[in-house]
């Protein structure tokens, strides 16, 4: 599969890949604005046909506390169910920590992940090295707590 | 312009502090304070025209939309030289996303105060809105004569003047500003955009070596901070400009991200190479990468399309059985583009490899067993043997009941053959298997659909969506999801419930129209984060994006049913008769409605919070959620139309990606379209377009045997009306159909059949019958003689045959079954089960009442499954 930084032609498909694998959604409107503000952050893996299998939207963290060094934050990431297996996550991930130490000059990169979800969880933390910061409670819309992952991208 | 105020408008001391601190209080959105401030005003003075407004703008902001609207256009009425009242019209029009209106009442305000920075800048956003292009460059540039200081005012009518084509003064605005950029910070992200655009203004001008220039000078000295952007210019830039280094910069960019296919592809071409098999040395270098990188998955694959022979033999042998091993699953989509059907050495080198290995058994891993059965199913079914790939299914399932894959698979080979329902109960058997992944259940949904079974797939789906939504169906329609509703849209149609379909397909052309929407806020937004590439590139997709796949597919849909509508008015009355429901419909609507009438309710208590800004966009408002007027309503020629240009406009303007089948339809329907609204030079333009496109193909043989039937019976011997008239009909001469005199239109009907249906090998002899028995009809053959020129075509192939171009197929043999149907022909019933027999599998044939039979057993529980196991 290609991986490749993101065109603005290929967040339909991004939209498409999140609501067929993921309970969080979002409109377009929340593709663009991350697009448009970090166009270097989010990639995507393509089969040969240009169909988006896998993507990450990722963006910098705006409102900074006093003490909080600047950090990237994995919006979603998800690989279609048939394309797993391939380590497309973790090239995905790899391309856009780079781009965010590289021109965002992150220290660390963040995410939140369902408590209940035990496969994203171990994929996170086993496959891409992240680790639990803190429980959110009540994080998700319908109540659920999230685990605050995060990983230092300092070399 | 310095007008004198008028009387009325001037207000004493005390009432115009007030009135400030109303504009104060809008802007810091204290909206509960700014009605209070202008009731404070208008009751001394009622009359105060720019009160009005803003009171009115306050109310609509609040979400009193109807009455804060109504007070604007009083208060319009009381000063019509006012700014601030144009202004606020402007807003609530571009509310109501009237962007035209809203650019009218600006230019109106700007009229009374020109320099007017706030306005400037809507009008400037709406401008672009509207690609007025010439109108932006002059307000960008008055923008920033009033305020030079501004760094992005500059880059603002830089971007004008490329958006208007003119990139050499854009350039120029870019290099003036540069020069007054003084004590640029270390790592100014904002700065480092800027100079990307730099660059990329250079390319787009062909100015290769400067462009270079300030790409490696900037590079250097870390103010263009975008690592792969860095990179991606430099190679693109060195091979445009012929240079030596231009092979290091591809080869660097493969080591920076291996996996992306694009760098390959610069590295071979600089190396005088392509992905063209005819040439070895380019797979010595992708082995050599290879071994370099041996993380990297590209240049494995791309070998694999290159080698030939015992060279693939070679190569694709390790790269099977390691992906057999790991378990893999998609290594058959990953390979299927090597397959060809006039070159089927690779297939054949596969399925050889794959038997080989099956057959060493008891050698063989049991997973690896069982990847290995499952790429041969996909293998067989592609390659058109349906049977064949169930029964090594079958097998596999019976070896490992529990892998959903191998269901998933089953689901897919089902659809294939026409079992829609056998399809839902496979995959919805691999749903049950992992309950907790949305992939099946999204899988099981679509399924469902494709089985015509809308109230249990919105069952299915809705285990995932929001459980405060007012239905699954609404959270996926506002989540956009053209999946839902092209294939929900798809489940009525075929259930016959036009109204319902032509609702979704709407919604999923509205969808489009909110991508479009969209952009508005970013014309601000990303001159304001220098994000200029990025957002020449919104600029571009959002000018192509209706040759998106969904929206032809769902504007093509509703079109059609409003056509026919159009030609047969009972189908919308139809879809005004309610059906009897089923105590299930009937449980399902009442929690539906229960379900709206809370989301109303927690949207009613949020009101109670006067203070909250619900902005100026109107809510939208849905009282026909059947559908049911929309199919009645008198304009639906227009609104098809509407939604075809476009289509058209793209198809003749840009370069779209869509297919020749597809460009041929788009053509035709709006051919059926414009005659119908008797645009008669429109609709030759369309057949003319399309006969370019293909002259031979059966719609267009329709169309032209429709247009001059239309001529005949609508002007008799007389030539349409001047001016158009004349032109027409000499146009419609261009087109080839022989003159009725010598040749009668129903033998040029029967010329046509003749040509494309006695030789085997014409590929698209199906769909020729189709179009020749749609003619008769139009023409006024017998029921008798359509009859048995589609009873035939059943006749012509033996069943179980290899699927090839032309043959007969289900899609086919059902507009058959719907034209019989349509002509009221006794043969229909008979029709169906000749259909029936002749794919065997397949559900679509059957009755309703076996259909609705059928589908009970969908969703029941695995073990009740098997034994009334239909295959």
């Amino acid at each position: 599969m290609n991986v490749r930084p993101i065109k603005v032609d290929d967040l339909i498909g991004m939209q498409a890949c999140n609501l067929q694998n993921l309970p969080e959604n979002y409109t377009m409107r929340y593709y663009l604005y991350h697009a448009m503000t970090w166009p270097s952050l989010s990639y995507v893996a393509e089969d040969h046909k240009g169909r988006i299998v896998g993507y990450i939207l990722a963006k910098m963290e705006e409102d900074l506390k006093d003490d909080e060094e600047p950090h990237g934050h994995v919006t979603s990431i998800s690989v279609l169910r048939p394309y797993r297996r391939l380590g497309l996550a973790k090239k995905l991930m790899v391309q856009s920590q780079e781009a965010m130490a590289s021109v965002h000059h992150a220290a660390y990169v963040s995410l939140h992940v369902r408590k209940s979800n035990r496969a994203a969880l171990s994929l996170y933390r086993d496959t891409l090295g992240f680790t639990v910061k803190d429980i959110e409670k009540g994080y998700y819309a319908d109540g659920e707590d999230a685990y605050a992952m995060c990983l230092s991208l300092k070399p | 312009m310095n007008r004198p105020v008028p009387a009325k408008r001037i207000l004493p001391s005390k009432e115009a502090t007030l009135f400030k601190d109303l504009l104060n209080h809008y802007e810091s959105r204290q909206l509960k304070k700014g009605l209070k401030t202008a009731d404070q005003i208008l009751k001394k003075f009622p009359e105060h025209g720019e009160t009005i407004c803003m009171k009115g703008l306050v109310l609509t902001h609040m979400g009193r939309r109807e009455e804060g609207v109504d007070l604007v256009k009083q208060g319009m009425r009381l000063d019509l030289t006012s700014h601030i009242c144009w202004h606020v019209f402007g807003l609530i029009q571009k509310g109501e996303k009237n962007y035209e209106e809203a650019l009218k009442s600006y230019t109106q305000a700007l009229k009374f105060d020109r320099d007017n920075l706030n306005i400037l800048r809507d009008a400037a956003h709406l401008q672009t809105q509207l690609r007025n292009f010439d109108a932006l460059v002059e307000t960008r540039y008055t923008i920033l004569r009033l305020r030079p200081n501004f760094r992005q005012h500059w880059i603002a009518l830089a971007v004008a003047y490329h958006l208007n084509g003119n990139l050499i003064e854009g350039k120029k605005v870019l290099e003036q500003y540069e020069r007054t950029l003084k004590n640029i910070p270390d790592y100014d992200v904002d700065h480092s955009e800027t100079l990307l655009y730099h660059v990329r203004l250079l390319e787009d001008l062909g100015e290769f070596k400067e462009a270079l220039d300030i790409l490696d000078n900037n590079a250097k000295q870390r103010r263009i901070l975008d690592r792969t952007s860095i990179m991606e210019y430099r190679a693109r830039l060195l091979t445009k400009s012929n240079a030596a280094e231009a092979e290091s910069a591809w080869r660097a960019l493969i080591d920076h991200n291996p996996d992306s296919y694009e760098y390959y592809n610069g590295y071979l071409s600089q190396k005088g190479l392509s992905l063209d098999p005819k040439v070895a040395e380019a797979l010595d270098i992708l082995q050599s990468l290879s071994s370099q990188i041996p993380r990297a998955a590209a240049p494995k694959r791309l070998a694999l399309t290159l080698a030939q022979g015992p060279a693939f033999e070679q190569l694709v042998k390790p790269y099977i059985l390691l992906a057999l091993q790991k378990g893999i699953p998609s290594l058959f989509s990953d390979l299927k583009s090597l397959y060809s059907l006039t070159k089927p050495e690779k297939q054949q080198i596969i399925q050889q490899l794959l038997e080989t290995e099956l057959n060493s058994i008891p050698d063989i891993e049991p997973s690896t067993y069982l990847w290995t059965l499952y790429y041969l199913a996909q293998h067989h079914s592609y390659l058109g043997d349906h049977a064949k790939a169930l029964d090594i299914l079958d097998q596999a399932i019976q070896h490992t009941p529990t892998l959903p894959d191998l269901l998933m698979f089953k689901g897919r080979v089902l659809k294939r053959c026409g079992d829609y329902l056998s399809a839902a109960r496979s995959i919805n058997e691999a749903r049950l298997l992992d309950g907790q992944d949305r992939f099946l259940n999204t899988k099981t949904g679509k399924y469902l659909l494709r089985a015509g079974m809308v109230n249990e797939a919105i069952g299915i789906l809705g285990m995932f969506t929001k459980k405060d939504a007012v239905s699954p169906g609404t959270d996926l329609e506002e989540m956009q999801s053209f999946l839902y509703l092209l294939e929900e849209g798809n489940a009525h149609r075929i259930n016959k419930k036009l109204n319902l379909a032509l609702k979704k397909y709407m919604a999923a052309v509205k969808v489009f129209e909110t991508f479009e929407d969209d952009q508005y806020d970013f014309h601000g937004y990303n001159l304001r984060k220098f994000t200029v590439n990025i957002y020449l590139n919104l600029i571009t997709w959002e000018d192509h994006l209706r040759s998106h796949r969904a929206y032809v597919t769902a504007a093509m849909a509703a079109s059609r049913i409003f056509l026919a509508v159009h030609d047969d008015s009972s189908l919308a009355k139809s879809a005004t008769i309610v059906p009897e429901l089923t105590e299930a419909e009937k449980k399902a609507k009442k929690k539906a409605k229960k379900a709206a009438s809370k989301a109303e309710e927690k949207k009613g208590q949020q009101q109670q919070s006067v203070n909250e800004d619900k902005g100026l966009e109107a809510p939208p408002k849905d009282d026909d959620p059947e559908g049911i007027k929309l199919i009645a309503s008198s304009d639906g020629l227009e609104t098809a139309a509407r939604m075809l240009r476009p289509l058209t406009n793209l198809l003749t303007t840009a370069n779209v990606d869509l297919g020749q089948k597809e460009r041929m339809e788009i053509w035709l329907l709006s051919y059926d379209v414009a005659i119908r609204r008797r645009k008669l030079l429109q609709a030759l333009t369309f057949l003319t377009h399309a006969q370019t496109l293909d002259s031979s193909y059966p719609g267009l043989h329709l169309r032209l045997v429709h247009l001059h039937h239309f001529i005949r019976t609508t002007y008799k011997d007389k030539t349409p009306p001047a001016p158009i008239g004349p032109a027409f009909i000499e146009g419609v001469k261009q087109l080839g159909v022989p003159d009725e005199n010598q040749v009668s239109l129903e033998t040029y009907n029967m010329q046509y059949l003749q040509k494309h249906t006695s030789d085997t090998h014409s590929k698209c002899s199906a769909e020729a019958v189709v179009a020749c028995a749609k003619a008769m009809r139009i023409l006024g053959s017998s029921v008798g003689e359509v009859e048995e020129l589609l009873f035939g075509s059943l006749r012509d192939n033996a069943k179980n045959q290899t699927p090839r171009r032309g043959c007969l197929t289900i899609q086919i043999a059902l507009e058959m079954l719907e034209l019989l149907t349509e002509m009221n022909s006794e043969r229909v019933d008979e029709f169906r089960q000749r259909c029936q027999a002749r794919f065997e599998r397949s559900t679509v044939f059957g009755t309703d009442e076996e259909i609705t039979k059928l589908r009970e057993s969908v969703l029941a529980t695995p073990d009740n499954g098997q034994k009334d196991e239909l295959l």
